[in-house]
C-alpha cells in the first residue's frame, strides 16, 4: 500500500468521524468563542490597548484551541483500543503520523478561519489588505503546532493525566512557533513592510520542517511503546 | 517450517514474573487453543505473538521470521482478534472493514464487503454505526474482516465471548477455512467444550509455566 494511501485514510477515517460527532470542532469553538468575548469586554475600554495586544490575544487563542483538538486526536483511538489497530497496522507509522497531522492541521485551521472574522469585528481590526498574508503566519504556524502536537498526543494518550501532560509538555516547545507567529501577525496587523517581519516567517518554515521531520522520525518509536 | 516457534520466552512486569521459559512450536495449518486460570498470562502471551508487547526473554519466530527484529514483516501476515475489536465507534460496518482492510495494503470492491458482512450475519447492518452495534454484533464484524483478510496467523483471545451460537458456528468455520488454508490459528479461551469442537493442538498455561497437550490429553483437559 502506497504512503499516500494510508494517509489519505486516516485523513478520511478522522474527518468522516468528526462530520458525525463534531466533537472536537464544536468544543473548540466554543473555549475560543470564551477567550475571544473575555478579552473582548477586558479591552473594550481601552482600544489602543487592545491594538498592541491583538497579535497575542489572536495566539493565545488558537494555540488553547488548538491544544483542545490535538489533545482529542489519539484519544479517540482508545476507544475499542483502536490504537493497538494503528500499531499492528503493516504500513509505515510515517504515514500514520503525517495523516493524524494533517487531519488535526484542517480542525485547527478550520477554527481558526471561522474565528478570525470574531475578531475583526470584536476588535476593529483592518485587515482587508492583508488578509493573505494573514493567512500564510496562520498555515505556517498552525502546520507547527500540529507538527509537535501529534507527536505529544500520541505520547501522552496512554498517561492518566494527559489532560494536563499535554501543555505541560506540548507548550515549551512550541513556544518558538507561537512566538514568531505573534510577531509575524503584529507586523501584519500594523501595516509593517514586509522587510520588517519576514524573518519570523522563514523562522517558522524552519520550526515547521524540523518539527515534521523530528516527529515523523520519533513517531514509530511512541507508537510502539 | 514452523509457524510459530516460541524458545525460552518470558514476561515479567518488575518483579512481578508472568511466565518464564515458555517453549513450544506451532505446526501451519493447526489450531492451537491456550487454556489457562485467569491471570495465567493467556492474553499476555497472545500480545507478544500479536506484535503488542515485547516479551522479558527468550525469542519468537512467525513463519520464519523474528517477531521482535522483523515486527514489521510479521505484522503484515498476522491478525489479531482482541477483547477491544479495534473498531472504530462512528464509522458504519462498512466503512471500519474498508479502512481496517487499506491499513492492511487491501481494496476491495463493495461486494465483497457485503458478502462478507452477510456471511457473519449482520448483512443488513452494513450501513450502521459501530456505536449501535451490540458486544456480539462488533464481534461478528471483526470476523469479517479476518475472513476478507485471509491472515497466515489468526489471533483469537476469547472468541466465544458474548456470541450466540450462530457466532460461534461462524468463528468455527472462519478458524476451519483459515486451517484448509494453510494458515495458523492460536486462541485463548475458558470454554473447552467449544474448542474441543476444532482445536488440533493445545496447551494449558499456570503458575508462569506452560504445559503442552498431546491430542489425547486435548481432548480428556477438554472432557474434564
Amino acid at each position: 500500500m502506497s504512503f499516500l494511501n494510508t494517509i489519505y485514510w486516516v485523513v478520511w477515517k478522522d474527518l468522516i468521524s468528526e462530520w458525525r460527532t463534531r466533537e472536537t470542532i464544536s468544543s473548540m469553538l466554543f473555549f475560543a468563542l470564551i477567550v475571544i468575548l473575555v478579552f473582548s469586554f477586558s479591552f473594550a475600554m481601552d482600544q489602543d490597548a487592545a491594538r498592541q495586544l491583538i497579535a497575542g490575544i489572536i495566539w493565545v487563542a488558537f494555540t488553547f484551541t488548538g491544544i483542545i483538538g490535538i489533545g482529542k486526536s489519539f484519544t479517540s483511538e482508545l476507544q475499542n483500543d483502536c490504537i493497538e489497530f494503528l500499531q499492528m497496522s503493516p504500513v509505515p507509522k510515517g504515514a500514520i503520523y503525517l495523516g493524524k497531522v494533517t487531519a488535526n492541521f484542517l480542525f485547527m485551521f478550520a477554527v481558526e478561519i471561522l474565528l478570525f472574522p470574531l475578531f475583526v469585528i470584536f476588535f476593529n481590526l483592518e485587515v482587508v489588505d492583508s488578509v493573505g498574508m494573514l493567512l500564510l503566519v496562520f498555515f505556517l504556524a498552525t502546520l507547527g503546532l500540529a507538527a509537535v502536537g501529534t507527536l505529544f498526543s500520541a505520547l501522552t494518550v496512554q498517561i492518566r493525566a494527559r489532560e494536563v501532560m499535554l501543555p505541560v509538555l506540548l507548550l515549551p516547545l512550541a513556544v518558538p512557533v507561537i512566538i514568531a507567529a505573534v510577531e509575524a501577525t503584529r507586523g501584519i496587523l500594523n501595516g509593517d513592510p514586509y522587510n520588517f517581519y519576514s524573518q519570523w516567517l522563514h523562522l517558522l518554515l524552519i520550526f515547521d520542517i524540523i518539527f515534521t521531520v523530528v516527529s515523523f522520525w520519533l513517531f514509530e518509536f511512541i507508537l510502539d511503546s | 517450517m514452523s509457524a510459530i516457534q516460541v524458545t525460552g520466552l518470558s514476561k515479567a512486569y518488575g518483579f512481578y514474573r508472568i511466565f518464564e521459559e515458555v517453549t513450544f512450536a506451532i505446526h501451519p495449518g493447526t489450531c492451537f487453543a491456550l487454556f489457562g486460570p485467569n491471570g495465567a498470562g493467556k492474553t499476555t502471551l497472545l500480545r507478544i505473538l500479536a506484535t503488542l508487547q515485547t516479551p522479558s526473554g527468550g525469542q519468537f519466530t512467525i513463519y520464519g521470521q523474528d517477531g521482535v527484529a522483523e515486527r514489521d514483516a510479521v505484522r503484515s501476515i498476522l491478525l489479531f482478534i482482541a477483547h477491544g475489536t479495534h473498531l472504530y465507534e462512528e464509522l458504519s460496518a462498512t466503512e471500519n472493514l474498508q479502512f481496517a482492510l487499506a491499513l492492511r495494503g487491501q481494496s476491495l470492491e463493495p461486494a465483497q464487503l457485503k458478502r462478507a458482512l452477510d456471511q457473519t450475519g449482520i448483512g443488513a447492518y452494513g450501513n450502521l454505526k459501530i456505536r449501535q452495534f451490540s458486544a456480539g454484533m462488533k464481534k461478528r464484524l471483526a470476523l469479517a474482516k479476518a475472513i476478507l483478510a485471509q491472515p497466515k496467523l489468526l489471533l483469537l483471545d476469547e472468541p466465544y465471548n458474548a456470541l450466540d451460537d450462530g457466532g460461534v458456528a461462524i468463528t468455527n468455520q472462519l478458524i476451519q477455512d483459515t486451517m484448509k488454508r494453510g494458515g495458523t490459528v492460536v486462541m485463548t479461551t475458558h470454554d473447552r467444550n467449544k474448542a474441543a469442537k476444532i482445536a488440533t493442538e493445545g496447551a494449558i498455561l499456570q503458575n508462569g509455566h506452560m504445559q503442552l497437550l498431546s491430542p489425547e490429553q486435548l481432548q480428556t483437559h477438554v472432557l474434564s
